[in-house]
């Protein structure tokens, strides 16, 4: 058999999505923190898991991972249906949930070794490896209690390779990093989705996950209420064309003839064009043409496409609103 | 909001590094730990200092530490001091330190394999293995046992040798040299050739005044303002013939006969084994109920505490008193039917402070068959393991 014919093999067995959610519920008493969430997430991508303080990240996590029930709905991971293969699913599957906690009194090597016992015995020789990958070899003899937060953070990665993961779930991984430690993990998360591997990345940092991911997900109050790849999403959005001009008064009066005319306000040097969701291009053309028309010198026309945390929050306090 | 298809295709994917079923032939999801998983969970429990401190202490340290003093005493001065070794040694140190404390300290061992997963947050690392929780659960087993049984060996080794090779060269009953191993009949023309120190050192729980004779300071035979104190303190002047007195001794003799034949100058070996193998299993006992308890709880603290009530309180109270109405529950604690099959019936010190058995003079155990003593035990043991394995398959992680 070819390698090709292998792998082909493999994919259809795993199927065709790293994560899929149907109808997923998950409830604590009266409390919803999961609600009929529809969630797929695509592999070979870095997928963001993004959402408010309390807004059902972890638990969604939890329930993917096995670490508690759903009261409700159907899930698969690398298309094992879970929690019925729930072994063969999480077999390539690694995971952070929560700040990373191992036993103090080991080593960060001991520790590994106690997670590679409970995988496949070849977890025992990647035990280096991702030791040297996550940047503490140096100090894998040393006590967990000497480790810094972020060296948990880094052993917690560590610990997510030894199974060799087609999917890695990290939940909020930058906490307690530092900027270097920051951009080490971007470039492992980076690193890692590059050899094919699918990372879904819980965080509430918007500005780390626009860096690093392809798709989000965004979810509130337990629902997901936006899913796709990030240019999709804010392709959508609104946006914000800034002009350079010669006469900022005249060009706002010009503008204001038009159906711009709404959406402008005047600053000392230039002009602020405000632009709604699903306005196109031309309208840029448009504005340039009317000002020249007009007798304006425009020394300079700038797109501003709204940033993932101007759309998130746009998105989350509409439904943050009184009902 | 954005729907399904607006995320399109699956991206480009990761080419798996394993073929399907693959994770299957690892058994993941068996129940069965793996070798790997057994010996790293020894590891962990070998790591803690502190633990392995007290386990230590307890199981060999303190009895070292007791029979050295013993030896070194006996080697200065042996007249004040009597040998370091012997039988009665072996009793008091094996039943009364090694018996009681062995179990708490299997006790706290248990406890920490239980709950220090969860405490350190280990726990949820190990469930996303996707490795079987029950599998996780029973690798604790024999890596705690392990350890526990291990300490016990290594100090009950230690006890069983000093014991042996320093034991004395005369056998003492009561204080007074008797040839050992004697039938009833030959202890009985002994103890008529002996009677005056038979009287004076031997036990007597009976309703006849013992005759007055002189006990320790050699001077013969009783005057005629001679005393003896009776077990119910009056005192009574008795002027016996030796014939009476020669007959009194035999009496006491053969009260104590039951006794005598239980002790040894030096344990034996098969005694040894069986006493060797009933810690064991106390520690056992100890180690699973601490493992099963504490998983439960998902702590360390609480179970330790309740399982040290267990030992030193309530099994001493309901293995010596019968509760009329709460018998069976009495019947059911785990170290009243460890009493029930006690080697040999030897003195239990920390466990009631009579014989275990109800032998002569001593305090009676509560009725109880062997049998019924045995499937408590059994109980126990399934009891525990199943509750905590329970547990473990449906927490939250």
């Amino acid at each position: 058999m070819t390698m090709a014919t292998v792998e082909d093999r493999s994919r259809e067995a795993d199927g065709p999505w790293a994560v899929e959610t149907h109808d997923l519920t998950k409830r604590f008493g009266d409390t919803i923190a999961v609600n009929d969430v529809e969630l797929l997430v695509p592999r070979g991508c870095a997928f963001g898991y993004l959402g408010p303080n309390g807004a059902g990240k972890t638990t969604l996590i939890r329930v993917l991972l096995g670490l508690t029930h759903a009261d409700a709905g159907t899930m698969s991971l690398l298309g094992h249906a879970v929690p019925r293969h729930r072994d063969r699913a999480l077999a390539r599957v690694g995971a952070i949930v929560d700040e990373p906690r191992f036993h103090r009194h080991l080593t960060g090597r001991q520790n590994l070794q106690i997670l590679a016992a409970a995988r496949e015995p070849a977890a025992k020789g990647r035990i280096e490896p991702a030791l040297e990958r996550v940047g503490l070899l140096h100090r894998a003899d040393d006590k967990v209690s000497k480790y810094s937060m972020g060296m948990r953070q880094r052993l917690g990665v560590a610990a997510c390779l030894l199974g060799d993961p087609q999917l890695l779930v990290l939940d909020e991984p930058m906490n307690g990093l530092d900027p270097a430690g920051m951009l080490d993990m971007r470039d492992m998360i980076k690193s890692l989705v590059s050899e094919g591997r699918t990372v879904v990345l819980s965080s509430h940092l918007l500005d780390e996950v626009e860096r690093t991911c392809d798709a989000v997900a965004i979810v509130d109050r337990g629902t997901v209420i936006r899913q796709g790849p990030i240019s999709q999403l804010l392709g959508g959005s609104s946006f914000e064309v800034q002009v350079e001009c010669s006469d900022p008064d005249g060009a706002g009066r010009l503008l204001g003839g038009t159906a711009f005319g709404a959406h402008v306000q005047v600053g000392p040097d230039g002009l602020a064009v405000s632009l709604p969701e699903g306005t196109g291009r031309d309208a840029i053309a448009e504005i340039n043409r009317v000002l020249v028309e007009g007798g304006i010198s425009v020394y300079r026309l700038q797109h501003i496409q709204a940033s993932l945390e101007d759309w998130f929050l746009s998105v989350t306090s509409r439904l943050g609103a009184p009902e | 909001m954005t729907t399904i298809s607006d995320i399109g295709a699956p991206l480009p994917g990761p080419a798996p590094t394993t073929v399907p079923g693959e994770t299957r032939g690892d058994h993941r999801g068996s129940m069965i730990p793996t070798w790997g998983m057994v010996t790293t969970r020894l590891m962990e429990l070998r790591k803690r200092r502190g633990l392995m401190v007290a386990l230590i202490a307890v199981n060999i340290g303190i009895p070292v530490v007791i029979l050295a003093v013993r030896l070194i005493g006996h080697a200065v001065d042996p007249k004040s001091y009597g040998p370091a070794g012997g039988y009665s040694i072996f009793t008091t140190l094996v039943l009364g330190f090694m018996y009681v404390f062995g179990f708490i300290v299997a006790a706290v061992v248990g406890c920490t394999a239980g709950s220090d997963d969860l405490s350190d947050g280990m726990f949820r690392h190990l469930v996303i293995t996707g490795r079987s929780r029950l599998a996780l659960y029973l690798a604790r087993i024999p890596a705690g046992l392990a350890i526990v049984i291990a300490m016990v060996a290594i100090g009950y080794t230690i006890v069983c040798a000093v014991c042996v090779f320093a034991a004395p060269t005369q056998f003492s009953y009561d204080g007074v040299i008797v040839p050992q191993g004697l039938s009833r009949p030959a202890l009985d023309n002994w103890v008529a050739a002996h009677a005056d120190e038979v009287i004076c050192n031997f036990n007597y729980n009976g309703p006849s005044v013992p005759p007055n004779v002189p006990c320790g300071n050699g001077n013969g035979p009783a005057g005629p303002n001679s005393v003896v104190r009776t077990p119910q303190g009056t005192v009574v002047p008795v002027h016996p013939t030796q014939a009476q007195i020669r007959a009194f001794a035999v009496t006491m003799a053969n009260q104590n006969y039951a006794d005598y034949r239980a002790t040894f100058l030096v344990p034996s070996t098969s005694l040894m084994i069986d006493v060797g193998l009933w810690i064991a299993l106390e520690a056992t006992i100890g180690f699973t109920v601490g493992l099963g308890l504490s998983s439960l709880m998902g702590q360390r603290t609480v179970p330790v505490i309740l399982l040290v009530v267990l030992e030193l309180i309530l099994t001493p109270i309901f293995s010596r008193n019968v509760i009329s109405h709460l018998v069976n529950v009495e019947r059911g604690i785990v170290g009243v039917a460890m009493l029930h099959i006690e080697p040999g019936h030897l003195w239990a010190l920390f466990s009631g402070g009579g014989p275990g058995g109800g032998g002569p003079g001593g305090l009676m155990l509560i009725p109880e068959s062997t049998l019924a003593a045995s499937l408590v035990i059994v109980g126990w043991l399934v009891f525990w393991t199943a509750i905590g394995a329970w547990r473990m398959m449906t927490r939250d992680a």
